[in-house]
């Protein structure tokens, strides 16, 4: 049946508007600071053969990610029933990193006590045959949330670890729920491997609460028009984003272009350089992005697994066909992404992975961006910060009691053909919110000296690239302090003639003054009166010349 | 108080009058003068015979109340006063940097909204409060000195004052005021801890620095109006603030209340919504009166009568439902009109109250088209005011929601802006374009694609109701739908149907809705502080609950004692959360509490309604978590006009003198359905008639689909339910 151009519209909005109702019902019963503010966090839609019909999703990290989810979860389970629902994280199974828990469950909509049934039973007049594995699921319901903490070896979980042990308790594709009936000791074993259980209890219902809310929304939309044209509509929609998809890479220069970006690795104080190297080629209406060439896994935990890979390139993807598109299984159908097994950007077991999300998932961005520079030279900007400069830090109170803090510093946006960069902000797979001032001071033994752009960061050119931030905390008790950050070795690159930005910077200030540069990977105990400074990195420049226009600053 | 009130709307294409005087109710238009909006507002007045335009003898003896977009166009425009920002060491460029996200997610060329200050206008000066307001670093008066006479030669014609911590601790900020003033006598400042006394250094400081962008253009122009309306009526101009007061008129604030021109003149940032806010107070209280008519009618056992509102304890239920030519505003009003203190404006955090008003773009401008991937998309492009819808005839090509619904037989060619031939529509053109659209989806007619258009914008209105509605908890088949604005009765019924909403109220004139809103709005002055304890700690002490409230009472009874209002109704409420969150819900607070016992009761009694509205807006309580205060809020409010808008008993049900003809209108793919139309005017109360129907009047066209029931009632609303709801 050819789809109708109108209810295809209308099924557009009626799919992604349960996606983002899903998405307020989680962020708004969640308790995890990372997914009710920070909007850390996706929910979709998946038709019953695993493949994606809608998706909400706040930060880019997480786009076309849970796919390899649902097929974890299919590839162990081949009897689900109303009710189930399978929990998992494992970044080699499904997942991303530990502290992304991923729920899956089917939704049923021939269960539906209406005419629906009647109709299945006339099309059997055998009736049922007892001994036929039942039908499967029609659809699927996905949630993706980070959590605060999933144990391992720093509070938080994101550890500067050197296996996937070290980083939390790591859940393969298991039934939380059966037929509706929670596996308890499952979820005991959960909670006793993590430092905050009932946070974790409150944020896992708060994700079943958005799947009931999907399989509700699901039953309404059959009951008025019927499952078959539920279906036949998820499946137009996904044919329909391929075509755009499609349309929009038929339309750049065919060919191969590569290009290579590295990752900082830190190992006992020592920077060296790992590669990250990808050659994408356009060949008519499709894009394959392999990454041989690639540097292997390094001792650290900025490997990725492929699905954090194939995130980062579809993201490249979308940036460049547009928004409009809806996102969907179609949108991803042509583009290709492979990489050797074992290389920094496919991890194998063990390796750790806590950073590849955050910090690794960057720079293959940048290198992605880099080689569809020269397809694209009028579309592309000039590399950004390139990180998140992640800071975790924590102690204890005057009374005895701990806290933790963890926070994501924003920098420069690349300076891109058409004008400045933006200065001060997350880029690409990044997009969360900072904590004011006024609010940390509240509450943290930390007081904030300086907070401002770091003037000059940005890459000259003709477009100037965004600037930096400049964050300074004053240790008011003994704090532990935690860096991941990226690109303070390598600067971020600039484009057609553009200068590259300056790289960031760590600084832990003494009380006498003196200062001393901390390596861009890093846990340091820190005493009440010294300072710690990140200095983050700017956006590279586009083009050549020095545009004294202050239009983007 | 005087006999005549009048509600002026200024908005893009037209000013509106809504004129009431011994109960009768005047409607008027003027085409809006951008460049000097007092002149149309005159020349309206003039209309109306409440001033002369040749001064003379006449008085103004009306009282005005106005709604201005002038703040809003200001910000979105960028049109501001030359601003300066004057900031602790080490954080001029928090007003830049935000909350560190970008606003578009995949968009590789975006930039920054203009964040109002540009760095070479950002100062710093010396000196820190820590978190509890303690000085850690006196202010360094000598230092700031000398910075004054950067900023004078700088030559800002506004400054905005934002130190950290300073919603605890508010000397700083004036004495550094102090300071500069000496250097810079004619500069307007605004002071963080004034406009807005609330932690978060960004929002408080984005908000002082609209107010301070703000202040010179609406101070200019309220005086400017203030001394054209004096002239007009013949007395002479007194040019000071305190006397600018004397002359009647009053300026629609975001947040519902009207209040004198100079107290609005002085905090301009509680303007910026002042144009939709006049819509959503007139719907609210017409659907009032009429649901309180109808509540009559059952105590007089008329079982036929049809509700017309679900009232609740406090007011009505209503979700307004404003579309216009490219944008479409919707309020769920849940017994009351509902704020917020969440408003982003032109990409700047507004943290000052505002009536919670959700809006998306489209409207009947919207433009329909036939994307690359074969689908049918409708907006977010509008064809604008030029060239306009392709029936028009201005030039437009690309087929609009309203050649759809002219194309449908929804609209008349005819009939358009009460048919008096100032702008006959070409329904040739639009069918000719939709033909065309219809060809490009794969060989539709063009009505076919004509229902498709309309079922597309549909699509998204449903979207925006449903944010309002569904996925905040509320249930809208509990809900009276009130559409209004030009296009929003044609639409109305669809809409109804998608979400199950069973009545639908149309207000007599709903071209002139936000005007007659303006007329009744109370006036109404807030104040905040911040209260950051908690809240536990409040009922064993109130002592510093009790302290913020009187000095809140003093400062709004005072506001509003200049406004001639003595014995203002006040409302207190409290911001509560549970620790860790970082969003508040703000509950009713019962004061005045004279008494430390009785204060201390009143915050228990808040702290349990904030864990019932924690339960009913997110769907959990948490009865064991700390629950923290994190400001006070405190409203007075002067009650407004009443509405006694004449009464006509019901008369016989039997339409036919209204009914102006029948014609065919699509309303399915099936073909078109003989359909009755009636005048709006000629309708009496008492008059019932059945879906499906078109009703005309002049500033709009109701669209009554199959399966709903008409009835007037005895204020000449228009009240549609669905048959068996």
């Amino acid at each position: 049946m050819a789809p109708d151009p109108i209810t295809l519209e209308l099924y557009r909005h009626r799919f992604s508007g349960i996606a983002e109702e899903m998405g307020i019902t989680l962020q708004r019963t969640s308790y995890s600071p990372n997914i009710k503010e920070r909007l850390d966090f996706s929910c979709a839609l998946f038709d019953g053969a695993g493949r994606l019909v809608a998706q909400a999703a706040h930060i880019p990290a997480h786009l076309g990610a849970m796919p390899d989810s649902v097929a974890a979860a299919l590839a162990v389970f081949d009897h689900w029933q109303p009710g189930d629902v399978v929990i998992l994280n494992d970044p080699y199974f499904g997942g991303s990193h530990l502290p992304d828990i991923t729920l899956v469950s089917p939704v049923f909509l021939s269960e539906l006590p209406d005419a629906n049934t009647g109709e299945s039973d006339k099309k059997n007049p055998e009736g049922r045959n007892a001994h036929a594995s039942p039908p499967g699921p029609q659809f699927f319901a996905a949630s993706r949330a980070h959590h605060a903490d999933v144990g391992g070896m720093s509070p938080g979980s994101l550890p500067l670890s050197t296996e996937l042990f070290q980083e939390g308790i790591i859940i393969p594709p298991l039934k939380l729920y059966e037929g509706g009936a929670l596996a308890e000791s499952l979820l005991e074993l959960i909670l006793r491997n993590v430092r905050t259980p009932d946070e974790r209890r409150g944020d896992l219902a708060a994700q079943r609460a958005a799947h009931a809310v999907g399989d509700r929304r699901l039953h309404e939309l059959a009951s008025r028009h019927g499952s078959g044209e539920l279906l036949a509509y998820a499946s137009h929609l996904q044919e329909y984003s391929e075509r755009l998809t499609r349309a929009a890479i038929r339309s750049w220069p065919d060919g191969r272009y590569s290009f290579e970006d590295p990752i900082e690795s830190v190992v006992d104080g020592r920077t060296t350089h790992a590669p990250i190297r990808v050659t994408a080629t356009v060949s008519r209406d499709s894009i394959t992005f392999d990454f041989s060439g690639t540097c292997p896994s390094i001792y650290g935990s900025l490997n990725a697994p492929l699905s954090v890979t194939r995130s980062a390139c579809y993201y490249v993807v979308r940036c460049l066909v547009g928004e409009d598109v809806p996102v969907n299984a179609g949108c991803f159908a042509p583009v290709l992404v492979d990489a050797p097994a074992g290389c920094l950007v496919n991890a194998r077991p063990p390796a750790a992975v806590a950073g590849g999300n955050v910090e690794t998932s960057q720079r293959i961005t940048d290198a992605v961006f880099g080689a569809l520079a020269q397809a694209l030279p009028e579309r592309v900007a000039a590399a950004g910060q390139g990180t998140m400069n992640n800071c975790t830090m924590g102690g204890e109170y005057a009374d005895g009691s701990p806290w933790t803090y963890y926070e994501t510093l924003g920098g420069g946006m690349g300076a891109h053909p058409q004008g400045n960069g933006f200065s001060g902000a997350h880029v690409h797979m990044s997009n969360t919110l900072n904590t004011p001032v006024e609010a940390l001071e509240m509450a943290y033994p930390l007081r904030l000296t300086r907070y401002h752009l770091r003037e000059g960061s940005g890459g000259r050119g003709r477009h100037r690239g965004g600037e930096g931030i400049v964050r300074e905390y004053e240790i008011l008790r003994p704090t532990t302090a935690t860096i991941l950050s990226e690109r303070r070795a390598i600067a971020p690159w600039g484009l057609a003639g553009g200068a590259p930005a300056a790289p960031g910077r760590n600084l832990l200030i003494d009380t006498d003054g003196s200062e001393e540069e901390l390596s861009s990977k890093v846990t340091r105990r820190l005493q009440p009166g010294q300072r710690l400074r990140i200095e983050t990195p700017g956006g590279g420049g586009w083009g050549a010349g020095d545009g004294s226009e202050k239009d983007g600053r | 108080m005087p006999t005549t009130l009048v509600g002026i709307d200024v908005g893009g294409t037209f000013t509106d009058f809504a004129l009431l005087r011994d109960g009768q109710l005047l409607a008027h238009k003027e085409a809006t003068t951008p460049a000097d909006q007092s002149q149309a507002i005159l020349a309206g007045l003039s209309h109306l015979g409440v001033v002369t335009a040749a001064g003379g003898e006449a008085a103004v003896d009306a009282e005005l109340v106005h709604g201005t977009t002038i703040a809003t166009n200001a910000l979105l425009e960028r049109r501001g006063a030359r601003t300066a920002l004057l900031t602790t060491a080490g954080f001029a460029d928090v007003i830049e940097i935000g909350r560190q996200n970008r606003p578009h997610l995949y968009a590789l060329h975006q930039s920054r909204p203009h964040p109002l200050v540009p760095p070479d206008l950002r100062f710093e000066a010396a000196e820190r409060l820590d978190f509890q307001g303690n000085v850690l670093t006196g202010l360094d008066e000598e230092a700031l000195a000398g910075t004054a006479s950067e900023i004078a030669a700088a030559a800002p014609q506004s400054l905005a004052v934002c130190f950290l911590h300073s919603f605890r601790n508010p000397h700083h900020e004036r004495r550094a005021a102090q300071i500069v003033r000496e250097a810079c006598p004619r500069l307007a400042i605004s002071l963080s801890s004034d406009i807005l006394p609330e932690y978060r250094e960004y929002e408080r400081t984005a908000t002082t620095v609209i107010n301070a962008y703000l202040l010179p253009l609406v101070g200019s122009y309220l005086d400017h109006l203030t001394e054209a309306l004096a002239e007009a009526a013949g007395r002479p101009a007194h040019n000071t603030g305190r006397q600018r007061g004397r002359v009647p008129i009053r300026v629609m604030q975001s947040n519902g209340g009207a209040i004198g021109a100079a107290q609005a003149a002085s905090e301009p940032a509680r303007l910026v919504l002042s144009g939709p806010a006049g819509g959503v107070v007139g719907a609210f209280r017409l659907a009032q009166l009429a649901g309180a008519a109808d509540a009559q009618h059952g105590a007089a056992g008329s079982s036929t009568s049809q509700t017309a509102t679900q009232v609740s304890r406090q007011g009505p239920r209503i979700i307004t439902f404003d579309m216009g030519g490219t944008s479409t505003d919707v309020a769920l009003c849940p017994g009351r009109i509902p704020r917020t203190t969440e408003s982003e404006v032109a990409g700047l955090p507004l943290r000052l109250p505002i009536i919670d008003i959700h809006t998306v773009g489209a409207g009947g401008g919207s433009l329909a088209r036939v994307d690359a991937g074969g689908g049918l998309r409708v907006g977010p492009e509008s064809a604008g005011a030029v060239p306009g819808p392709v029936c028009y005839a201005r030039g437009g090509q690309q087929p609009t929601v309203t050649d759809a619904n002219l194309v449908l037989g929804r609209l008349d060619a005819s009939q358009f802006l009460g048919g008096r031939g100032a702008m006959a529509l070409d329904l040739a053109a639009a069918e000719a374009s939709l033909a065309d659209l219809g060809a490009a989806l794969g060989g539709l007619s063009s009505h076919e694609a004509a229902l498709g258009v309309v079922r597309v914008a549909n699509a998204r209105m449903e979207r925006a109701l449903r944010r309002v509605s569904v996925e905040r908890g509320h249930d809208p088949r509990t809900f009276t739908l009130v559409p209004f604005g030009g296009a929003g009765p044609l639409h109305a019924c669809d809409l109804a149907d998608a979400l199950g909403i069973p009545r639908i109220l149309l207000p007599p004139s709903p071209g002139v809705l936000s005007a007659l809103g303006l007329l009744i709005a109370d006036v109404v002055h807030e104040s905040s502080r911040a209260l950051l304890l908690e809240a536990s700690s409040l009922v064993d002490d109130p002592a510093p609950l009790q302290e913020s409230a009187a000095a809140l009472e003093r400062r709004v009874k005072a506001v509003l004692a200049a406004e001639g209002v003595h014995a203002p109704a006040l409302d207190a409420s409290l911001d509560l959360r549970y620790r860790g969150q970082s969003y508040e819900l703000s509950v009713p607070l019962a004061l005045p509490a004279p008494s430390p016992a009785q204060a201390s009761h009143a915050v228990q009694r808040a702290i349990e309604a904030f864990h019932a509205a924690h339960e009913a807006r997110y769907g959990y309580a948490m009865l064991s978590e700390t629950v923290e205060s994190v400001a006070v809020r405190l409203r007075a409010t002067g009650s407004g006009a009443q509405l006694n808008l004449p009464q006509e008993p019901l008369g016989p049900p039997d339409p036919d003198a209204a009914r102006v003809t029948a014609k065919p209108v699509w309303f399915g793919p099936d073909g078109p359905t003989t359909t009755s139309c009636y005048d709006r005017v000629r309708l009496r109360p008492g008059h019932r008639f059945e879906g499906p129907a078109i009703v005309f009047q002049f500033d709009t066209t109701t669209v009554v689909g199959p399966g709903w029931s008409a009835s007037i009632d005895e204020r000449h609303n228009l009240l549609l339910a669905r048959a068996g709801g």
